[in-house]
């Protein structure tokens, strides 16, 4: 049984400081999200490539990104470089800690885009004319991304709830720590953490509307 | 009314008062277990020894407490967050978790008077040329989440408008931090800071002086209506005062001057 009296009025006041938070927690998301589809790329390239170890490397990265918690990264992003003398600030080691394991994600997202169209399109567009890299830039990259486009929003939701883990690497200016400090000064821990959740899953909410107006725009047949 | 019927019902009647009336107090004493929230992170009034049994300062007050009410003590690992989540959900009946007694929190649980008292010391990185509290000026500091020194160190740093404030969530971390020279300097109890010093897990930190922060009294607490239970908790850290058990347990975990848990000029 919870024994405990709601002081809504105080939570409330703290809100435009969550706001903040929130701003700051879309931020790292986004920016992640940028850098993971960029890495992402990157690593399907090097899977589709000839050379053993490229692509010996990019199966590491999805292996240690796809079956390792997000917890870790993001602390090895912080603690583990840490103790080689390379110091992440929490911002930056929440980012590289989230992209990490943004790209691996999407990188099977790709992958399976990638599968899910014939590869008879692109033996038709080169007989064409085209040339390899054409008939993967004009035929089946524009498909692949449509395909892929809807999960990787999921990845972008799950990006935005993994920031909450940078209190653990000292984070205190996104939403999760600065409902965590609210919390220590005053202790009133239920009504802030609602408040929190309330605001992520708004903003959850808001991310998978927009994606669902934009693939609405782009990728009508 | 038959004379049975009317005893029965004055006997139901008692029964029913008496259960409406049990406090926390009879809670505690009538389970026969003392739930304690402890922090085990936190040297040394909360730790672990090598076979992983819980030791320290806030585990034997804990201990002697349970002594007192004549029931057996359960040692609840708590970290300093979740301190007030256990007490709220009934998962402990008491916090003797060096728990710095601010008025913004006794809005939310109730504080006994203090049972100990902290100093704040500097520690810094070697490296980082941090010979005392000034010298923190425009550095990286931090602290552990939620703890009194962490609050101020925050404060300050914003007056000071330079350097940057980082909150880790344990000690644990805050030394690693430091170690690694991600941190260049933290502000922690010195009882904390000698222990951690000394246990010779993070290199290339030492102990540089004090900070003038006001001197932090740690309370137990339990639930804020719980008059009676807090009434024995008061009755109970004078009498570990007035039996020398107090000074006893602080040179055997710390050593050195004994704080006085007494303001001059004020009643409590």
């Amino acid at each position: 049984m919870l024994n405990y009296t709601f002081h809504w009025n105080q939570a409330f006041k703290a809100l435009p400081q969550m706001l903040d938070g929130a701003v700051v927690t879309l931020q790292i998301a986004l920016l992640s999200m940028v850098l993971g589809v960029a890495l992402a790329l990157t690593l399907t390239a090097f899977r589709l490539s000839g050379s053993r170890i490229l692509r010996g490397f990019a199966a590491t990265w999805v292996e240690i990104a796809r079956n390792t918690p997000a917890l870790f990264q993001i602390y090895m992003a912080h603690f583990g470089l840490g103790n080689f003398g390379i110091h992440l600030s929490p911002f930056t080691a929440l980012l590289i800690g989230i992209a990490f394991n943004n790209a691996g994600y999407l990188a099977e997202n790709f992958r399976g885009a990638l599968k899910a169209i014939p590869d008879t399109q692109a033996r038709a567009g080169r007989s064409l004319g085209m040339t390899p890299i054409q008939a993967f830039r004009l035929i089946v990259l524009p498909q692949m991304l449509r395909v892929a486009f809807l999960p990787a929003t999921n990845q972008m939701v799950w990006a935005i709830l993994m920031t909450s883990l940078g209190v653990t690497v000292g984070m205190n200016t996104d939403l999760a720590g600065i409902t965590q400090e609210l919390n220590a000064r005053s202790f009133r821990t239920f009504e802030f953490f609602a408040l929190a959740a309330v605001i992520y899953y708004i903003i959850a909410k808001l991310v998978t509307l927009a994606a669902r107006l934009l693939a609405a725009r782009m990728f009508k047949y | 009314m038959k004379p049975s019927v009317l005893a029965f019902s004055l006997m139901a009647a008692t029964a029913l008062t008496s259960q409406a009336h049990a406090d926390k107090l009879d809670d505690i004493i009538a389970s026969g277990t003392l739930r304690c929230a402890v922090v085990l992170d936190f040297p040394p009034m909360g730790a672990r020894d090598e076979s992983n049994n819980a030791i320290g300062f806030d585990v034997d007050y804990c201990n002697d407490l349970a002594k007192a009410l004549g029931v057996t003590a359960e040692i609840v690992e708590t970290p300093f967050p979740e301190r007030i989540p256990a007490l709220m959900s009934g998962r402990v009946d008491v916090g003797v978790a060096s728990t710095s007694d601010t008025l913004e929190r006794a809005k939310t649980v109730g504080m006994t008077i203090p049972y100990f008292a902290f100093e704040m010391a500097v520690t810094a990185n070697e490296k980082s040329g941090v010979k005392s509290f000034e010298d923190m000026k425009g550095k990286v500091v931090g602290a552990t989440a939620g703890t009194y020194e962490a609050i101020a160190l925050e404060e300050q740093v914003k007056a000071w408008g330079a350097g940057e404030f980082r909150p880790y969530q344990t000690q644990a971390d805050v030394f690693l931090a430091l170690s690694q020279g991600q941190l260049d300097a933290t502000v922690s109890t010195s009882t904390v800071a000698q222990a951690n010093v000394k246990t010779g897990k993070f290199p290339g930190i030492a102990v540089v002086g004090k900070a003038p922060f006001d001197i932090d009294y740690v309370s137990l607490f339990t639930n804020r209506e719980e008059y009676g239970l807090i009434n024995f908790l008061n009755l109970f850290v004078n009498q570990q005062v007035r039996t020398g058990r107090y000074a006893e347990l602080y040179e055997k975990w710390v050593g050195g001057e004994v704080p006085n848990l007494s303001v001059n000029g004020v009643y409590r």
